[in-house]
């Protein structure tokens, strides 16, 4: 009965004070994908984690905004099912390993298929550079540059340069989520 | 969740009828939403379950995008929703693309803890998306899974793993380990409902693991007869009685494939008998039963565990028990025979299936004198049965018509009895077979059975059975003394029937035309004439044809009415079937009938004998052994002799078609397949012999096993032992891709005319090229190389068709030239395995059922055949069996040809 009720109160408070948003995290293999949403949702980073086979659904809270994260996988065999995914979301998150030049090339023209899909005309990105504890990591405008976000002007675009691992400028990801949130 | 709610479900919210396209639209609709209504998606999967579940199924975009739909609910936690999502994602996993995409959603919920209560379902249905390349990524968490505490998660990812064998063997076999803890670990099924209402606590995880263990160790005796020992101790680990169930068909396998073992599993059978569980008791009796020639020491015990159950307070038991006795009865009557009180008392039984088997098996175990009575028995309760059932007492009557011939009248009046009651078409077919058996084998019933066909066809509903019934008065009413009983039988049917059963009709009078008695054959002609009226063309062109025939001299009428041979009907149908899809380039040419095999009426009827034979013997192999092995061992295990006929058919078509051979004219006689190689080699080879009037050619069909390897311009070697085999030509293949088959034909000169036996040396010749794993092309640069493979004999049997004859003694005694030659086998172990390998190597149709040794220490096999040439072959082989000798043989053959009577008798040497 207490359940039942202490449910219904959530129901009511959430019909005026909260409100749910989609995103999705995109990204070549090995970007650090599913380790940001761990670290996004409080918990602790680890290395070691298995690559994801398809996708896997995490809920996010920021204060009263819940995000419900769709974490996809990175692999080449995955990546023609993104657009299924990414349809009708607030945001995409485009994460790039930014320690790893070899990979940013194929990263952006997977970034230009996906911006050009009109399915997905006007959904804000964020491209985010991660690993950037790691030495020879490119800092953000350097990324911008390789990824050629000056030349996307049909959409926002914002580019941040973060470590997971350190939790740096982690917040400012989850500020920039919540502020596209309707 | 109310089960009131199932009721609504054919028709839909509002009460309309469930429509697919609607659900579809419906399901896309409320998948999608969002926020998402738990309660709303749930009625709608349910109602794509159900779709799907009752046949329903959409095309595979449409499953793709429902597949898809329905991953995003994964965002809500509702464990009923999660629970229902599984579920149906299982039945779409088949039909939908990309279904991957849900593993590591999946993964997540496998790992939460037992008790929740979808983590089965997440198990089950990872199994049905998982492809062999992400396999090794849940290998860890199925290991977990399996020796879980809990036994439904156990069982869910037991039975997954079975689904995965296909997948991916390997990977599997590595969980052996956790399975066989598993077994041992004896986790009780949970009760639920408060003991009253659920399933009583049961160890079933046991069975699933048990079933897994054989499927990971089937392939490797050693370790299987090492696991029966080690669950059959006893310390008694196996406590779930399926579970020991299936130890003992375990058991029964490895007694049949390893005599030396028989002794130390009888022993574990025995003790089973025994067993608290009745279930396994059966099973136990039904396996000694259905051991290869089992001895009454043997027997004795299980036929007397099996008389206490017939006594059985139970339906089930007693049921259970006189059908393991039944299908004994039909090899081994006389051991029955010490059952026969306690079962005449089931004849009374209220549950007529066990009556039914009571009195047929009283049929069979019975002697001449108690036949009377029992069939009046049988008359009373006849109507009471099924139809199923009915059958099952005609086909006893008609096998005892056959062992008392003395006792046809009552048996026939009991047949034409049940005739006339109701009946479908199933039970009359059997009731028609069985008198038409009558009529083939029992002479003296001819007259009286004839007539109570006619009578029958007076009065028949079954346009089929009429037809088969008619053709049969064609064919055996001329030669009866009085032939005009039966026109005047015929022709009411041209009066009064459908046109099918008056084209028949027509057919069978036409027989009576070639009679030589000039009243009846005027007759005959008026008759016909009358049908030329007929408002049915087929009818009319019969008659007309008829007409005409009778015009013509009988024995010229008779080459069309009652031919000598006829054409192989299933090539026929093949050839025809070439030419009409040949396009216009066949079409210009006529029709060659020349390359259809003709059949003489004694192959037909050997056909049709081993057809019967083959469809009447209770079937001992037992249904375990699945996927690429019971490929392998059903080969080896069909019977002897049996396929060449089929086999000359078959191979006819395909050798039809290459230039080279045709001129060496038609193929007389092929032989069955033989394997040339272990099964799980590298390569596959096995091979067919075609004997052709002066040529013999050899057809090896090669199978190229590696996925990373291409052979190019293969070739076999064979050098033949003696020298008047000459080789013509080898037709090579020139490229055999990876894991594909092809054929490469070696062609001989063979002396014509003569029976002359060689054995060829083959030597596989190719150029091995390996694939280049990321891109698949072959490497420029291969390497020549040899395979050798085993030696092929070409013996006496090669130039034998088997063929059925109706009376061997007589047969027997026409043959002019006899020869005889003793052997000892010592390797051998049993007459019924020495009666097969004669039967194989000589390639001779066992007649009289004389193939199943009925003694254990004697028996005498008769076979019949014919040569290439055709002349008749027939050979008596005596044996004998001690433990200390072996089978001793002495087979003694006749034939019509000078030289092959001696050829057959030294044939086994």
């Amino acid at each position: 009965m207490s359940s039942w009720f202490s449910r219904f109160y959530e129901y009511i408070l959430s019909l005026f004070w909260s409100s749910e948003m989609d995103i999705t995290l995109l990204g070549l293999q090995n970007a650090g994908k599913t380790s940001l949403l761990r670290v996004l949702g409080g918990g602790e980073f680890t290395s070691d984690s298995i690559p994801t086979i398809g996708f896997s659904m995490k809920r996010v809270r920021k204060g009263r905004v819940t995000i419900k994260c769709w974490d996809l996988g990175g692999q080449p065999r995955f990546r023609s099912m993104w657009e299924r995914y990414c349809k009708g979301v607030n945001a995409i998150l485009f994460i790039v390993d930014s320690a790893d030049p070899a990979t940013l090339q194929i990263a952006r023209m997977e970034f230009e298929a996906l911006v050009s899909k009109p399915s997905l005309e006007g959904i804000p990105v964020l491209v985010l550079g991660n690993k950037n504890d790691l030495p020879e990591a490119y800092d953000v405008d350097s990324i911008i540059d390789i990824m050629n976000l000056k030349s996307v002007d049909d959409r926002e675009v914002s580019c941040y340069s973060i470590s997971a691992k350190e939790s740096v400028n982690v917040d400012a990801v989850l500020n920039w989520l919540v502020s596209k949130s309707n | 969740m109310s089960y009131k709610k199932n009721e609504d479900l054919d028709s839909g919210p509002g009460g309309s009828v469930m429509d697919k396209m609607t659900v579809f639209q419906d399901c896309i609709a409320g998948f999608n939403s969002s926020p998402i209504q738990p309660r709303r998606c749930r009625g709608l999967l349910t109602k794509l379950a159900y779709l799907l579940s009752t046949g329903d199924t959409f095309a595979r975009d449409e499953s793709t995008t429902l597949f898809f739909s329905i991953t995003k609910l994964f965002q809500h936690k509702d464990i009923a929703l999660r629970q229902m999502v599984y579920l149906v994602i299982k039945e779409l996993a088949q039909n939908a693309d990309d279904v991957i995409m849900v593993t590591s959603s999946i993964m997540k919920d496998t790992t939460v803890s037992s008790d929740v209560v979808y983590r089965p379902n997440a198990i089950r249905t990872l199994a049905r998306i998982i492809d062999a390349s992400t396999i090794q990524a849940i290998e860890r968490l199925m290991k977990t899974a399996i020796v879980d505490k809990h036994p439904i998660v156990s069982s869910a990812s037991l039975v997954s793993s079975y689904h995965l064998l296909p997948v991916s063997r390997d990977v599997v076999r590595r969980w052996t380990n956790e399975t066989q803890e598993t077994v041992l670990a004896q986790k009780m099924f949970p009760q639920y409902g408060g003991g009253i209402s659920g399933p009583t606590p049961s160890f079933t995880t046991q069975y699933h693991a048990l079933g897994l263990l054989y499927q990971l160790r089937s392939h490797d005796r050693m370790a299987l007869v090492k696991m029966i020992q080690q669950f059959s101790g006893a310390s008694g680990s196996l406590k779930s009685p399926a579970a020991v169930v299936m130890l003992i068909r375990f058991v029964a396998r490895v007694i049949d494939e390893d005599r030396n073992l028989r002794r130390p599993m009888y022993a574990l059978l025995e003790g089973w008998l025994k067993h608290k569980s009745d279930m396994v008791n059966f099973e136990a009796a039904k396996t000694i039963l259905e051991m290869k020639d089992v001895t009454d020491e043997e027997a004795f015990p299980a036929i007397n565990v099996l008389q206490l159950f017939l006594s059985s307070p139970r339906f089930v038991s007693r049921f259970s028990a006189i059908r393991i006795l039944n299908r004994f009865a039909m090899v081994r009557p006389q051991n029955v025979n010490v059952c026969n009180i306690d079962i005449e008392s089931l004849i009374n039984d209220s549950n007529r299936s066990i009556a039914t088997y009571a009195i047929t098996t009283l049929l069979k175990t019975g002697n001449e004198a108690s036949v009377d009575r029992l069939m009046k028995q049988i008359s009373g309760f006849m109507n009471d049965i099924s139809d199923e059932f009915k059958i099952i007492v005609v086909d006893a009557i008609r096998s005892l018509c056959l062992k008392f011939p003395a006792k046809q009248a009552s048996m026939l009046s009991f047949l034409s009895g049940v005739l006339r009651d109701e009946g479908g078409y199933e039970f009359k077919r059997a009731v028609i077979e069985a008198m038409f058996d009558m009529i083939k084998f029992v002479p003296e019933s001819k007259q009286d059975a004839l007539s109570y066909l006619c009578e029958f066809i007076e009065d028949c509903e079954f346009t089929k059975l009429a037809v088969r019934v008619l053709h049969l008065l064609g064919e055996e009413g001329p030669s009866t003394p009085q032939p005009t009983k039966y026109i005047r039988y015929i022709y009411n049917r041209v009066v009064l029937e459908n046109s099918i059963v008056r084209a028949a009709a027509v057919t069978a009078l036409s027989k009576f035309s070639v009679i030589e008695d000039e009243a009846v054959q005027e007759s005959v002609k008026v008759l016909l004439r009358r049908c030329l009226d007929d408002p049915d063309d087929e009818v009319r062109d019969r008659a007309a044809m008829a007409l005409r025939l009778a015009t013509v001299p009988i024995p010229v009428a008779k080459g069309y009415l009652a031919p000598d041979a006829v054409p192989s009907l299933g090539v026929l149908e093949q050839q025809l079937i070439l030419y009409v899809t040949g396009g216009p380039d066949a079409a210009s040419v006529a029709f060659d009938i020349s390359t259809v095999p003709f059949l003489t009426k004694d192959q037909v009827d050997a056909d049709n004998f081993r057809a019967k034979v083959s469809s009447t013997m209770p079937s001992i192999g037992s249904s375990l052994d699945s996927g690429a092995e019971s490929g392998a061992k059903g080969s080896r295990a069909s019977p002897a002799g049996g396929l060449h006929e089929d086999s000359t058919q078959a191979y006819a078509a395909a050798l039809a078609k290459i230039p080279e051979l045709q001129v060496f004219g038609a193929v007389v006689r092929s032989s069955a397949a033989v394997a040339l190689t272990e099964s799980e080699t590298e390569y596959g080879v096995t091979c067919v012999k075609h004997l052709y009037k002066a040529h013999l050619v050899l057809q090896f069909d090669i199978d190229n096993t590696l996925k990373d390897t291409v052979l190019e311009d293969v070739s076999v070697i064979a050098s033949p032992s003696e020298d008047f085999f000459e080789e013509q030509f080898i037709i090579t293949l020139p490229k055999l891709g990876p894991e594909s088959q092809g054929t490469v034909y070696v062609a001989f000169t063979r002396p014509e005319g003569e029976y002359e036996t060689a054995s060829f040396t083959n030597t596989l010749h190719f150029i091995s090229k390996e694939l280049d794993p990321s891109t698949g092309v072959p490497d420029d640069t291969g390497y020549e190389d040899e395979y050798q493979i085993e030696d092929l004999e070409l013996g006496v049997g090669d130039f034998l068709v088997p063929t059925y004859v109706g009376n061997f003694q007589h047969m027997w005694d026409q043959l002019p030239y006899e020869a005889s030659e003793t052997y000892g086998l010592e390797g051998v172990s049993s007459l019924s395995d020495a009666c097969a390998s004669v039967i194989e190597s000589l390639s001779l149709q066992p007649l009289e059922g004389s193939e199943l040794p009925l003694q254990a220490a004697t028996h005498v096999l008769k076979l019949f055949g014919r040569t290439v040439q055709g002349g008749k072959v027939s050979a008596l082989v005596r044996m004998a069996y001690s433990v200390k000798s072996g089978v001793t043989l002495k087979i003694t053959a006749k034939s019509e040809e000078e030289v092959v009577a001696p050829l057959v008798a030294a044939a086994i040497a």
